[in-house]
């Protein structure tokens, strides 16, 4: 199918000589332009689902496929190649505290500027004042030449999104992305993956704690439990009884606006 | 996370998984092996002390008949045996295991005795145990009658809570102190030590003691002897300094790039990884156990004795080894996650270094390399005793001229004054700098 962006099949991730099993199985497609969320408890299995997608974590058994490539058996120029249009967002942002706003953002780049020049920390002009576009872009332009931990959490995930915007993904894939954040500067984040999802057409794939976020911004909704999918299907489709399964009998809807 | 299902016959456990479960109480039995030959090797050697000496033979040595080596062997041997098998021994306690009843009871003395004759007559088919289908950790030996030997830390949720009681009633503690007085008592004999005699003779160091405290700046800014190459304390002084900054320098230079060849995770986990990484971790470990002044040794053969040149190789090439070996643990403690984050941009790993790995580590290395600049410094100062130059040339000149110098103590103490203030500016520079990077 022309319109699957990624296509997981039989994907399966065993940690610890065998003592963890964090993905069983799982298979599942994700279309271009769509956004979708995955729900699930701490340790079901979302972040490892994410860092199996670009291999930062390697899987155990199955294939991925992303757009026509099988990521498992790319070489390592190849997963490269690959990685570059699969940009990537974290919980904890992942920032270099030490270094400088722009440098972080910079370093979005660094899978396509020329290697030589990179070890001597020189950029084209180019590639500059597409960093400053990006900044311009998350609302925080002001704040490039200072260090990344000066800012404010809402800022630093600004800057991880400028960041993987440096990179003009087809894919992003944001775990957590508001996790640290309060639920003011949730939406603003969101809003900007929303963003990027409905104007430049990047396809998303984000977990997230929280149900109504994920009601609000996913096009599709994907729930694992236990490294199983237990759920698939429409944001309306989850009611009571499915957020139960999901989130297990003892759990109560909280809501952020 | 689900654990997968533990069926008893469809899954073996792998080798591997059997050799690691088994190391502890390996370990164990080794350290306790080790303790008891100590403890055999104290007795041998207080005995020729109190008894042997006094009432055998002056003169003489307490040593045992070639075929006593083996029974002394076989004894401890059989010691730890029987430590084991009560389930009481140093290398149990520190290596987490526990002796138990399958039901988590505690051992019965029955299962004791019976642990300590089957543990002679399994011990031959022990590593059959690694082939077997028998569940992870258990020994032959291990069972119903004879007790088995738990990994504390894997069974601990089922064991009833346990009343700390005191560490001195307890058997680990009675046997560290015990190790503890043996070694005391051991050290207070082989290093001779006799506070008598401090007493008794110091008359004969008093003239020392004066003159060392009213030192002579004679030779302060004037050579000791032009035609021997002897020069001034100043001269020395200026030698010392920069003999330690360029080991530092080009010592910190060399470790920097290298440093990251002994770091695990910028290896990687593979076998390539892991041999470069072992190689650089020995490598680091085999030069710094050799102190810079035995390196002096063969580098002032090697460039001539005396030479300044000898000394700073001897120091860079210590300097390598201490700070490489420390970058690379401040290269291991930086945060994974902007690693990740570089990563998955698609950059080289080696980029990954530059953009992620660099800027964590830039103030701990300047700080560790200011304070391998204050220890070889003090290094340079003595490093002369073997050749290697610097201030101590004078030092140990001085020092050989006792007897044919009436002044030879009094230079030696201006000699002591001018090391003791280099050594103190030089410190307080970098603790001050150091206290600005951090």
């Amino acid at each position: 199918m022309m319109d699957d962006l990624i296509r997981i099949e039989h994907l399966t991730k065993i940690y610890e000589r065998g003592e963890v099993l964090a993905l069983n199985d799982v298979s599942f497609t994700v279309k271009r332009g769509e956004f979708l969320v995955l729900l699930g408890l701490s340790g079901s299995g979302k972040s490892t689902l994410l860092r199996c997608i670009n291999r930062l974590i390697e899987p155990t058994a199955g294939t991925i496929i992303f757009d026509g490539i099988d990521v498992t058996r790319a070489s390592s120029r190849q997963l490269r190649q690959i990685r570059r249009r699969m940009a990537m967002i974290f919980q904890q942002f992942n920032l270099v505290k030490r270094s400088t706003v722009l440098t972080n953002v910079l370093s979005g780049r660094l899978g396509y500027v020329s290697p030589a020049a990179s070890a001597i920390h020189k950029f084209s002009k180019q590639d500059i004042d597409m960093a400053m576009a990006d900044l311009d872009r998350v609302g925080i332009p002001e704040q490039a030449y200072k260090r990344a931990d000066e800012l404010s959490g809402g800022q630093q995930q600004r800057v991880g999104i400028a960041r993987a915007l440096m990179q003009q993904p087809d894919l992003l894939m944001a775990d957590e992305p508001v996790s640290a954040l309060d639920p003011a500067t949730s939406h603003s984040v969101m809003q900007h993956l929303e963003t990027m999802n409905r104007e430049d057409g990047v396809t998303v794939i984000a977990s997230l704690h929280f149900l109504s976020l994920a009601r609000r911004y996913g096009t599709k909704i994907l729930a694992l439990k236990d490294g199983e999918i237990v759920f698939e299907g429409l944001p309306t489709e989850i009611d009571e009884a499915r957020f139960m399964e999901i989130y297990g009998e003892e759990a109560k809807e909280v809501e952020v606006r | 996370m689900k654990k997968p299902k533990k069926s008893k016959s469809a899954r073996r456990y792998p080798l591997l998984d059997r050799l690691v479960v088994l190391r502890p109480r390996l370990s164990a039995f080794m350290l306790d092996w080790a303790s008891w030959g100590y403890v055999a090797y104290g007795v041998m050697y207080l005995l020729n002390k109190y008894w042997y000496l006094r009432y055998v033979n002056f003169y003489g040595r307490l040593t045992l008949p070639a075929w006593a080596w083996p029974v002394v062997i076989l004894a401890t041997f059989e010691l730890v045996m029987l430590s084991h098998a009560s389930g009481q021994s140093i290398g149990l306690n520190l290596f987490g295991l526990k002796l138990l009843g399958p039901d988590y009871a505690p051992p019965t003395m029955r299962q004791r005795l019976h642990r300590y004759v089957a543990l002679h007559l399994k011990l031959p088919f022990q590593p059959l145990v690694l082939f077997s289908d028998r569940p992870l950790g258990m020994l032959l030996h291990d069972g119903e009658r004879a007790g088995c030997m738990f990994q504390v830390a894997r069974i601990k949720d089922d064991l009833p809570p346990e009343k700390p009681g005191r560490w001195y009633l307890t058997y680990r503690g009675l046997c560290l102190a015990g190790l503890f007085g043996l070694t005391f008592w051991l050290g207070w004999k082989i290093t001779a030590i006799n506070l008598q005699m401090l007493v008794d003779r110091v008359s004969k160091s008093s003239h020392i003691w004066h003159d060392l405290f009213t030192p002579s700046f004679t030779y302060l800014t004037e050579s000791v002897n032009e035609r021997g190459h002897l020069y001034s304390i100043t001269y020395y002084m200026m030698e010392t300094i920069f003999m330690a900054f360029f080991a530092t320098v080009t010592g910190a230079i060399v470790a920097f790039p290298i440093s990251f060849l002994g770091a695990r995770n910028i290896m990687g986990f593979n076998a390539v990884g892991w041999l470069i990484y072992s190689v650089m971790r020995t490598l680091f470990n085999a030069l710094r156990s050799i102190e810079s002044i035995l390196m002096a040794v063969l580098f002032a053969v090697w460039v001539g004795f005396g030479n300044p040149f000898a000394g700073a190789l001897a120091l860079f090439l210590h300097t390598i080894a201490a700070l490489g070996k420390l970058y690379s643990e401040q290269v291991e403690a930086v945060d994974p996650g902007p690693l990740e984050a570089i990563a998955a941009t698609g950059a080289r790993r080696w980029q990954v270094v530059i953009y992620g790995v660099i800027p964590q580590i830039i103030p701990s290395y300047l700080a560790f390399t200011l304070y391998r600049w204050d220890i070889n410094i003090r290094m340079a100062t003595v490093i002369a005793l073997v050749g290697g130059g610097g201030i101590g040339t004078l030092l140990f000149y001085f020092k050989n001229e006792v007897g044919r110098l009436d002044d030879a103590w009094n230079q030696v103490g201006a000699v002591i004054v001018a090391i003791v203030i280099i050594v103190w500016i030089l410190d307080y520079i970098s603790a001050r700098v150091r206290e600005k990077i951090g």
